[in-house]
């Protein structure tokens, strides 16, 4: 997996004061995509231990405080992405229960493969689906267009 | 025959015995007596210019002071000169005079006046009063330079060694700067205001359309801000009078305790409401005598009875659904929220709801800064509310309890740091050597404040000396200067632009990056800490060390050193100073970051600072916003968050505006018509609306590259 960008203190990406991290590689190819240059998967560097030891400690930071992590990208659900994010999510839930993980993904939650499924039970929110360009609408918070969903996975799981 | 042209231009026969009385003039200045030698040098010019049809008065000039110099009168001839550039001098500011004049009536926008017409963004330059206004500051200045002030100290501002903040009221009018009024006092004890008698009000109604009264009295007599300091704990008692009319009316209609108590409350909550509304349209649709809309800041927070409560949560609500059928956001009255623990700081105090409602107002309408209580004890030795945008009064005592109220600011001098910089070429004891000097004049300039107050009667001002305001109530006749005295009121050294100072003065690189550079940048600002202190001792009068807002100085002290020495990388480049202590406004760090490197110094500055970082539109995001409030807590006494939450008229965008040179831009339209959006950007301490009241050239190219620190 590679990544392209990472925010260490971010508040425009999740509620809350959060670290992001925008992965490579996207087969939506939605028009309009602010993100394009993160298509390619070979683009950026590559997700390794260090990055991920670097994510576990700013989540930890005493000075600034966290409240969780944003995955984007890209998209973090791209199949090539899935087992480096897999990895990621379990070690930050295991390390920080209480912090939340925020997924943006241009799948659908209805489609999403089992490999991609196996993902969920560490994700807090999911957006999904791709970008519209003609749903394009700036107000919306946490996602680019109207077809898009911020979609609280605990009420999912709990069945409300 | 010959004809001389004069200075305007016209044309006059040459005049040989003028030359005469000129230089037995000068002669006589020198207290020499030889009327030969007179006669001579007209002969002697009048010969050179006999076979001429034209001659510039200068040249006929240039000929007698040479002359003069090769006789052996030097001295004589060293008054001619003096006199010259003395006639010289006067001639030039009377045509300054006449040209600003023109400025205001042609509201000639050129580079001269741009300074003039938009160097106070709360001040619309296009209407009638407001021109007055500008008219008789400009005759104020000028009358203020030529004939009050020592000249010195007007070339000292001339050339913009130092700044003389507001000339264009003070010294000409013997007005002070911002105040803290005592609108307790007032209401408490009652006044007289016009031709009316006011008693103490008897329902938060009036109480708030009383406050309105004095607020625009009050600003019409002063030329700085006016703050009411915990302005929930002052209302409460009408509150609670509102309450108990209520009461009593619920107990006869309704009988049942519980139900007309719970009548009570909602009507009183919705009266209270009601009271604020009106009076912050009444704050906005003011206009004083000095032709804008009072600089006013209400202090609030700390209050946790049901009353205090509701005086916070009407404010709040109000500013959150903003002005008008647009609901725009009002730039006054400026909002300032205090945060404490055991109030309102963590889900555990008893204000916490409202900790969420000011985060909520914040977001929306960048309005409330906070105040952090303990750290603005600490650094400032008691708790109170900024006068205008950002000046802090020391701590004072009457009677063994501490008193804020009533009490002032008496005007401010700013130091051209950069300048000295500059002017030391990188020599740093140099630039402590020229400091002292520049400190000297600013100290004698501020004197020259104080002096002017000396003899002046309550009579002046009745609302400020007679009826109260000033915590005071002295006879008409009576002098005022008392009650300036032993740090009663504060009087206050300003300076500007530490990051260009650094940047002229070490050729190290920028000061963010280096300790060592921080250490000089903290050592400046020591020092003049220490000057002040030291001035306070000598006079008994409260100086103090103030972080200068540098609305449209930022641009004039940069434009004038720009002329001087030319552009300078990091210097004078980018057409603006950086305010007081504050982190270049280009440099991208976080806003943790910037807190933890403007920390240190309101502690030295205490009698003027704030801190502020820029923030992406934050509604979304309440907890992120609380994030950063909670980590300046112990860290900043004063902070407010550029949370930009622009509104557009055409497409009905709420967000952020693209700023840029020629103004602001809907990100999701493109609209850049200036009538079909609300923009609000940081001034100073203060918010403007830069979209209708464009701001000062400097301070837009600052706004423009004032990059996110998130």
């Amino acid at each position: 997996m590679n990544y392209l960008q990472y925010y260490p203190i971010d508040v425009v990406n999740g509620e809350g004061t959060r670290c992001t991290l925008f992965v490579s590689g996207c087969e939506h190819f939605c028009p309009g995509c602010h993100n394009a240059s993160t298509w390619d998967a070979s683009k950026g560097l590559p997700f390794d231990q260090a990055m991920e030891e670097r994510i576990i400690a700013d989540l930890g930071d005493r000075r600034v405080h966290r409240d969780g992590l944003s995955l984007s990208g890209g998209d973090p659900f791209y199949p090539g992405n899935l087992a480096g994010i897999l990895q990621l999510v379990k070690r930050v839930k295991s390390v920080y229960p209480q912090k939340d993980i925020w997924l943006w993904t241009g799948y659908t939650l209805e489609t999403l493969t089992a490999a991609q499924q196996a993902v969920l039970p560490f994700i807090d929110v999911l957006i999904d689906g791709r970008f519209e360009l003609a749903r394009r609408d700036l107000s919306l918070p946490w996602r680019g267009s109207g077809n898009q969903r911020v979609i609280r996975l605990q009420e999912v799981r709990a069945g409300c | 025959m010959t004809e001389i042209i004069k200075r305007d231009g016209s044309r006059q026969p040459f005049d040989a015995p003028r030359i005469t009385k000129a230089v037995a003039s000068a002669l006589n200045d020198a207290q020499i007596k030889d009327d030969a030698f007179a006669e001579y040098v007209a002969k002697k010019v009048s010969n050179t210019v006999a076979d001429q049809v034209l001659v510039d008065i200068y040249d006929i000039q240039n000929q007698v002071e040479d002359l003069m110099m090769s006789s052996e009168y030097h001295n004589a001839a060293r008054k001619y000169i003096e006199y010259r550039q003395t006639r010289d001098l006067e001639r030039e500011a009377r045509n300054a005079l006449s040209r600003d004049i023109l400025g205001i009536i042609n509201q000639d926008n050129g580079d001269d006046n741009d300074s003039l017409l938009n160097e106070n963004a709360n001040k619309d330059s296009k209407i009638i009063p407001t021109q007055r206004d500008l008219l008789a500051g400009v005759v104020a200045k000028h009358y203020a330079k030529q004939h009050i002030l020592p000249k010195h100290i007007s070339a000292a501002h001339e050339q913009g060694d130092i700044h003389y903040h507001d000339l264009d009221y003070a010294p000409f009018f013997p007005m002070f700067n911002c105040m803290l009024i005592d609108i307790e006092g007032m209401m408490t004890n009652g006044f007289r205001m016009g031709n009316a008698e006011i008693e103490t009000p008897k329902s938060i109604t009036t109480a708030a359309a009383i406050t309105a009264q004095i607020i625009a009295q009050v600003s019409s007599h002063i030329y700085g801000g006016t703050s009411i300091n915990e302005i929930d704990r002052i209302h409460a008692p009408y509150v609670r009078m509102t309450f108990d009319k209520h009461l009593a009316q619920g107990l006869r209609w309704i009988g049942d305790e519980s139900k007309a108590s719970e009548y009570a409350m909602e009507m009183t909550e919705k009266d209270c409401y009601d009271a604020y509304q009106a009076l912050e349209y009444e704050v906005n649709t003011l206009h004083t005598a000095n032709g804008q809309t009072p600089f006013v800041t209400f202090g609030f927070g700390l209050g946790t009875s049901w009353e205090e409560r509701l005086v916070q949560k009407s404010i709040l609500k109000n500013r959150i659904r903003g002005l008008g059928r647009n609901c725009k956001t009002p730039v006054f009255p400026k909002l300032v929220f205090a945060i404490k623990k055991g109030v309102n700081f963590s889900a555990e105090d008893p204000n916490y709801d409202i900790k969420q409602l000011a985060l909520e107002c914040a977001s929306k309408r960048m309005y409330p800064d906070i105040l952090n209580y303990d750290k603005l004890v600490e650094v400032t030795g008691s708790f109170k509310t900024p006068m205008g945008c950002r000046s802090f009064l020391g701590v004072y005592e009457e009677n063994g309890k501490l008193v804020h109220d009533g009490r002032n600011n008496l005007g401010v001098i700013s130091l051209n740091l950069p300048r000295i910089a500059i002017e030391s070429k990188g020599c740093e004891a140099t630039f402590y050597q020229l400091l002292e000097k520049r400190l000297e004049l600013a100290k004698e300039a501020l004197m020259t404040r104080i002096q002017r107050l000396d003899n002046v009667r309550a009579r002046v001002a009745p609302i400020l000396y007679v009826e109260g305001a000033c915590g005071v109530r002295l006879k008409p006749d009576d002098k005022v200067s008392d009650i300036f005295k032993h740090g009663r009121a504060s009087i206050s050294l300003g300076y500007i632009g530490i990051h260009e100072t650094i940047n002229a003065l070490y050729s190290a690189g920028d000061i963010y990056d280096s300790e060592e550079l921080q250490q000089k940048g903290l050592a400046i600002v020591e020092r003049l800490r220490a000057a002040v202190n030291q001035w306070k001792d000598e006079t008994g009068y409260g100086f103090s060390l103030y972080s200068t807002p540098s609305e449209s100085l930022c641009d004039r002290f940069c434009r004038l050193d720009r002329k001087k020495f030319g552009v300078i990388a990091g210097v004078t480049d980018k057409g603006y100073y950086t305010n007081s202590f504050h982190l270049d406004v280009e440099k991208k760090v976080n806003p943790y970051d910037k807190v933890d490197f403007e920390q240190v110094y309101p502690a030295h500055a205490s009698g003027g600072f704030i801190c502020y970082g820029e923030y992406p539109n934050m509604t979304n995001n309440l907890k992120a916003l609380e994030n950063a409030w909670d980590y300046t807590y112990d860290k900043v006494p004063y902070y407010g968050t550029n949370t930009p939450n622009d509104s557009c008229y055409s497409c009905g965008y709420e967000g952020e505006f693209e700023a840029t040179s020629r103004g602001f831009q809907c990100p999701q339209c493109k609209n850049r018509d200036s009538d079909k959006m609300s923009v609000t950007r940081r001034v100073c301490g203060y918010l403007g609306q830069p979209n209708s009241r464009p701001f000062i050239r400097g301070k837009q190219e600052e706004v423009v590259r004032r990059v996110k620190h998130l």
